[in-house]
């Protein structure tokens, strides 16, 4: 059975050359060339996968980024996904989560139907970590967070959801959302061929007004949360260095004390 | 050419990654633990795709030649007129360059094989002899050794070569010993060089080659030397002591394939590939060391300062800045030839080997130097580079030879 799955590909500054905060929209300046963030490539990894394991279909990638950026996008496609659809709108700069989340819905509608959502459980740049959910409620579809792997079986999704402790068994009908935790797969390398491909790949640019949203609605004019101050982060303090004279382990299990972990 | 295009920048930075994460954490047993590269050689063919290439493109090439045999093509619109893309060209030259930032020496290891032993068969071969051994080189399934050098006889490779072939019946025997064979421990198959001896003197003896299986009775093939640098690439002796094969072995099935012009080319031909490789090697090597040394130049302090204020340092930088300018703009135009099928003159070649070679050993050097007591030491890749990069004067032909080749040619009368 063909399966076709939309993954959410955030582009993002290079976390090695990362820019700076801009002090007046206090929000990181995206003036620079975006890359694919590295906590979606292991979305797109299990989405390439499935879609091998059913034996057919295709990846969608669905991104919001200002500038027309493909930098991140090409970088998807060359490791196999088929096309993308790119959201880039003068109007969305300053969206907050639910902003975003209004226009990946929509995005993710226009890439066709799918019968998986794939998104990371929260990004490099911004992480709050709820663009997920705040999607599959726009898109009226079961929500599960923490993926640590996917397995389809006719029309039921069946997640191991990663926990404190090790991991639930969940299960959810199709189409779902579902939010992958960093690292539990390994992303491959694109081919040299997939690189070549990339580049003739179809990339649905679209503004806010294709997608039949109102400019209000995103952006700054529609942004419901505010950022009211950025700092510095404090540096961390020094630790204590404790010199081992044989007795080095009783200092240890007096500090894991005190902590009361132990 | 004038810079990658972006798609090459893609690889590059693909490759980069796949040579940090994968290779880079090996240098040490690669260095240090007699490692032989060729594992990691087939895991980055085969994560890039290049080995599913490599099968498509010699299934390819071989239906083209035995149609052109067959006499349902024309020769004539084969491999000499042919134009290729510039990045199918550049994606061969990028992981040299890249690989050569971390291992120069995999990249000897990897173009003797592919490179080397199979362009050789490739050139020369039947049909048959291409569909027997040429795929497996080139997918790296066989390693592949190509032996020409002899204790006695190295630069002057034809004149003073001792390896004979002696007429039995049907078969040949050969016998003679090889030496500083890179992958020569390793190798699958071999490409044994030598002379036909049919009692006459040694100097007007033709010269033939014949492609060799290890495990072949009379062939041995001893554990590695020790060297001064490129501890990746495993360099051995080989030796022959009346070893049999059949005329399925004789390179071409002919005695003629290598007399008169027809060896002359395909010797230049062999040095032609050796030789533009280079400088895609020292480029890597000189990309890595003026990294190295940037970083340093300002991270070091010493009176007070960092060492990049000091003008005595600042003037390597430049110079390894001008190095790495050159060696860029010498494999762009490589790669432009390459794909427009403008072939390189053997002069050219010669000059590009010799500037490459002394640039990068010249770099290198700088680099220890630029680094000081910690230059010296393994830790610091400045070190092993420096060691690496000083082969670059010694094979292919040392730097002596690829003057008196320069040289020959501008005095010559035409
Ligand atoms: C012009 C413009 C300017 C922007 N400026 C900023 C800015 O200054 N600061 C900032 O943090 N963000 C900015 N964004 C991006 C957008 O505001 C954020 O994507 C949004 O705030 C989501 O927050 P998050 O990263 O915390 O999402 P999370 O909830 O942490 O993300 C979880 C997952 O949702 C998916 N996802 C999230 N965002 C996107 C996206 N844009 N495209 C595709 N998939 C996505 C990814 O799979 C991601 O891993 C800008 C966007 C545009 C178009
Ligand atoms: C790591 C490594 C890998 C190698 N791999 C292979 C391989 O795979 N297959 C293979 O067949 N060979 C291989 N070689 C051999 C290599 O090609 C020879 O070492 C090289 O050609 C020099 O020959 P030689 O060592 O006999 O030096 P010699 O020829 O003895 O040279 C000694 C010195 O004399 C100089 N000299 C010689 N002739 C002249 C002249 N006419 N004018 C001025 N100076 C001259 C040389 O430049 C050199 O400085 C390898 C060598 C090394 C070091």
């Amino acid at each position: 059975m063909a399966m076709n799955i939309v993954v959410c590909v955030k582009q993002i500054p290079d976390p090695a050359d990362p820019g700076e905060l801009d002090p007046n929209t206090k929000t990181l300046k995206r003036d620079v060339k975006l890359i694919l963030d590295e906590a979606d490539s292991y979305g797109v990894e299990m989405a390439l996968q499935l879609v091998d394991a059913a034996g057919g279909g295709e990846v969608t990638l669905v991104s919001m980024a200002p500038d027309d950026e493909v930098g991140g996008i090409r970088t998807a496609l060359a490791m196999g996904a088929a096309k993308a659809v790119l959201v880039s709108d003068e109007a969305l700069v300053g969206s907050d989560a639910l902003g975003t989340a209004k226009v990946l819905a929509k995005a993710i509608e226009r890439a066709g139907d799918a019968d998986l959502v794939i998104t990371a459980t929260e990004s490099s740049d911004g992480y709050t970590g709820t663009v997920p959910e705040q999607v599959a409620e726009l898109l009226g579809l079961p929500s599960i967070t923490f993926a640590k792997s996917i397995e389809v079986d006719g029309n039921t999704i069946k997640v191991k959801r990663q926990t404190e402790a090790g991991y639930d068994d969940v299960e959810a009908p199709t189409p779902a959302v579902i939010s992958v935790t960093a690292g539990v797969v390994e992303p491959r390398y694109p081919s040299f061929k997939g690189i070549m491909a990339a580049k003739s790949k179809p990339v649905d640019e679209v503004t806010v007004a294709d997608l039949g949203l109102d400019a209000d609605a995103v952006g700054w004019a529609g942004a419901r949360q505010e950022i009211v101050e950025i700092a510095t982060a404090e540096t961390r303090e020094a630790g204590t260095i404790i010199e081992d004279e044989g007795e080095g382990y009783a200092q240890i299990v007096d500090f894991l004390a005190d902590l009361k972990v132990i | 050419m004038i810079k990658w295009s972006e798609e090459q920048e893609m690889v590059r930075k693909t490759v980069r990654d796949f040579v940090d994460t994968e290779i880079r954490p090996h240098r040490e047993e690669l260095e240090f633990g007699d490692l032989p590269p060729y594992d990691l050689l087939r895991k980055m063919f085969s994560t890039f795709g290049l080995t599913d290439s490599a099968k498509a493109s010699f299934a390819k090439r071989i239906a083209r030649e035995k149609a052109i045999e067959a006499g349902e093509a024309n020769s004539d619109e084969g491999e000499g007129t042919r134009t290729r893309d510039e990045n199918t060209v550049a994606f061969s030259v990028i992981p040299i360059i890249e690989l050569c930032r971390v291992c120069p020496g995999m990249v000897t290891a990897m173009g003797v094989s592919m490179g080397l032993t199979a362009s050789a068969i490739q050139a020369k071969g039947t049909i048959a002899q291409k569909e027997r051994w040429v795929l497996d080189l080139l997918t790296l399934d066989k390693v592949g050794a190509w032996a020409i050098t002899e204790p006695d006889s190295g630069s002057d490779a034809f004149g003073s070569m001792k390896a004979t072939a002696r007429r039995d019946g049907d078969e040949y025997v050969l016998n003679g010993s090889k030496t500083f064979i890179t992958n020569g421990p390793y190798a699958d198959t071999i490409v044994f060089i030598c002379k036909l001896d049919e009692g006459n003197p040694a100097a007007d003896r033709k010269v033939v080659q014949f492609v060799l299986d290890s495990g072949m009775e009379g062939l041995e093939q001893p554990k590695a030397f020790r060297k001064m640098g490129i501890h990746s690439s495993p360099t051995g002796m080989l030796f022959l002591n009346d070893v049999r094969v059949g005329r399925d072995r004789l390179l071409g099935e002919s005695e003629e394939a290598f007399s008169g012009s027809g060896g002359r080319e395909a010797s230049k031909a062999s040095f032609s590939i050796e030789r533009t490789g280079v400088a895609a090697m020292a480029l890597g090597i000189v990309d890595r060391c003026l990294e190295l040394c940037i970083d340093y130049s300002r991270e070091r302090e010493q009176f007070g300062q960092p060492i990049g204020q000091f003008q005595l340092i600042q003037l390597k930088l430049a110079n390894m800045a001008v190095a790495k300018m050159n060696l860029q703009n010498l494999v762009f135009s490589h790669i432009e030839m390459a794909a427009k099928n403008v072939p390189v003159s053997f002069t050219d070649a010669s000059a590009a080997k010799l500037y490459a070679a002394q640039s990068a050993a010249a770099v290198a050097n700088e680099a220890v130097q630029l680094f000081g007591g910690n230059g010296y030491m393994s830790e610091y890749e400045v070190e092993q580079l420096a060691r690496d990069a000083k082969v670059l004067q010694i094979y292919a032909g040392t730097d002596e030879i690829q003057i008196s080749q320069i040289a020959r040619n501008l005095l010559a009368e035409d």
